[in-house]
């Protein structure tokens, strides 16, 4: 079986902004290479600015790559080809509130990527928007509704409605959960883990909580400073760490569990 | 004698529909030299507490307590210069955001140097006072782990990253030398190790100096690595008080057990990608408050009594509010 998601040695480089009296040097993201099958969940962790905000960006499409190859089912995706990525690789951002627009209502935010990416006539549109409703726990009613007149977990479970309103095989999220509250992360874990289950979605999935990716990822890559620090199984990366700063992250979320 | 009691505190907040109670009866008790937990979810009122303690209540907001006093002064009754000098020397707060609680228009060293009060300065004339100052600064700064004085000292708020500015904050909390600090949130959104290093900090504080810490957070893991005891809120209600270990290994209240199941990481049992268990519903907002206990629309063991709020309970020295408590199945 040929995996799913393909990354071949992926860089970046991002130029540094010209100044005359102080000598910068740019972000550089070294080689990346991962694969991920299909139900698979695989978590990027990392310290903030360690890149990996900027891998998801270049797994979506938002940004091109200096080299390297992405393949989709064995197919090479052109940083060109922006709708063949988009139909394909969605995102869920860090801040589901702030990625919705305030001043249109839920039926016109689902209807846009349909709009844009789709040959749907109104009435099929408007029945995949039901229906995606329904998938991620919401009613067909709130279709009217517009974004202050939800819950923290609605919006969350919309941003996540939004990602799959496209059907697509891979959904890259960006620390979905950090900005919820305990017991409604809980709840949204839950949907994504039956969601991954009954779509088959790989799922990508960029954060530092220790403990969630612990729990729902098969496999982990670590970063730090955009280079790559450790790529491997779940369970195996953390009981028996390679690098030092693995080993360090490690420990100290052991530290936090076991009390003094 | 409690450094701080609070008892029956309840504020309530003229909405459009009448008065809302954002803090319904809420308790709490600091001793001196214990690190006391206060956890809820956003909404649950932990914020107004630490306002309605340090006072920074609007006026047309209505506190009630049966009692809220500081070393057994009624803070509710002593008058305004009173009560900010306590606040000034006595206790210190550390805000959630720690940037932008800064001012950004002068450097770190400035606002450093300001608020350390004048009759700890040693030396009769402005030379040497203001060298005293400068040697103050320094020496916090290095208690609380920034090594790099001279650039953080003539930095902006801008410039700092966020756990840098958070240790400055702290830094600033301690200038007065106070017996209780109180934290709102002071690890949110940290990455694990600079999460890590501030909580170190904390609890050596709370060893070194013998200071109280009022630690306000819903990041259980955090909380569960330096607190003695723990309050849990829920909507402005106390739901569930006691020491640490005693709540993590037997919750009374359905409401902290939800919150404790919630972490993946406290049980190890758990096979992986195996549904988390939950508490169905999310929080309800300030204007569509259940009546009675306010979990109840979300509890799984909610009966035709929890439309009354259920009164205080205890065993030994933990305390919970629920008319059904797990403890029955055990019996």
């Amino acid at each position: 079986m040929t995996a799913l998601l393909k990354v071949e040695n992926l860089e970046y480089y991002q130029k540094p902004t010209m100044s005359l009296f102080k000598k910068q040097s740019g972000f550089k993201l070294s080689k990346i290479n991962f694969e991920l099958n299909t139900g698979e969940t695989l978590a990027i962790l990392g310290e903030n600015g360690s890149g990996k905000s900027l891998l998801g960006k270049l797994l979506v499409g938002a940004e091109k790559p200096t080299a390297g190859h992405i393949y989709l089912n064995d197919q090479k995706l052109s940083p060109y080809n922006l709708r063949q990525r988009c139909l394909n690789i969605r995102m869920i951002f860090q801040h589901s509130n702030e990625s919705l627009n305030p001043g249109i209502n839920i039926a016109k935010i689902l209807e846009g990527p349909l709009i844009l990416n789709t040959k749907l006539n109104a009435s099929e549109r408007l029945q995949k928007i039901e229906e995606t409703l329904k998938l991620v726990g919401l009613l067909p009613d709130h279709m009217f509704f517009y974004r202050h007149m939800l819950s923290d977990g609605q919006r969350q479970r919309l941003a996540l409605a939004k990602a799959l309103i496209l059907d697509p095989q891979v959904i890259v999220a960006d620390e979905p959960f950090a900005a919820l509250d305990p017991s409604v992360r809980s709840q949204t874990i839950n949907l994504i883990m039956k969601l991954q289950k009954d779509l088959g979605l790989g799922f990508i999935f960029i954060s530092h909580n220790l403990g969630i990716i612990r729990h729902i990822s098969d496999r982990v890559l670590i970063l730090q400073n955009g280079d790559l620090v450790e790529a491997g199984k779940t369970d195996v990366v953390f009981n028996w760490p390679k690098s030092k700063y693995t080993e360090k992250l490690v420990k100290s979320h052991q530290s936090l569990i076991t009390p003094n | 004698m409690a450094l701080l009691d609070i008892k029956n505190l309840t504020l309530e907040i003229n909405g459009s529909t009448g008065w809302i109670k954002a803090l319904d009866k809420v308790n709490l008790r600091i001793e001196e030299g214990e690190i006391r937990a206060l956890v809820g979810e956003s909404g649950s009122g932990k914020s107004l507490i630490v306002r309605a303690v340090v006072g920074a209540i609007p006026e047309n907001w209505r506190l009630t307590a049966d009692r809220l006093t500081w070393k057994g002064r009624d803070l509710l009754k002593i008058s305004q210069s009173e009560r900010r000098k306590i606040m000034r020397s006595e206790i210190a707060v550390i805000f959630q955001n720690p940037v932008a609680s800064l001012d950004p228009s002068s450097t770190l060293g400035e606002q450093l140097i300001e608020s350390i009060p004048g009759h700890i300065l040693k030396g009769k004339w402005f030379w040497q006072r203001s060298k005293h100052k400068q040697q103050i600064a320094i020496k916090l700064l290095h208690k609380v782990g920034i090594k790099d004085h001279k650039k953080y000292l003539k930095a902006y708020p801008n410039q700092i990253a966020d756990d840098i500015g958070q240790k400055f904050l702290i830094a600033c909390a301690l200038v007065s030398s106070p017996q209780l600090l109180i934290a709102d949130d002071p690890t949110r959104g940290m990455e694990i190790t600079t999460k890590i290093q501030i909580l170190k900090l904390l609890s050596q504080l709370n060893k070194t100096r013998n200071l109280s810490i009022l630690f306000v957070s819903h990041d259980l893991l955090a909380i569960s690595s330096m607190a003695n005891k723990m309050t849990v809120l829920y909507c402005g209600q106390t739901v569930e008080d006691g020491k640490m270990e005693q709540l993590r290994k037997r919750p009374l209240h359905p409401y902290t057990k939800a919150l404790l199941d919630s972490a993946p990481s406290f049980r190890k049992d758990l096979p992986p990608k195996s549904p988390l268990s939950t508490l169905d519903g999310t929080i309800p907002t300030l204007q569509h408050l259940p009546i009675g206990c306010r979990l109840g629309p979300r509890c799984p063991r909610a009966q035709r009594e929890c439309v009354k709020v259920p009164e205080l309970r205890y065993v030994q020295d933990h305390f919970y509010s629920c008319h059904f408590p797990l403890i029955r199945e055990k019996e």
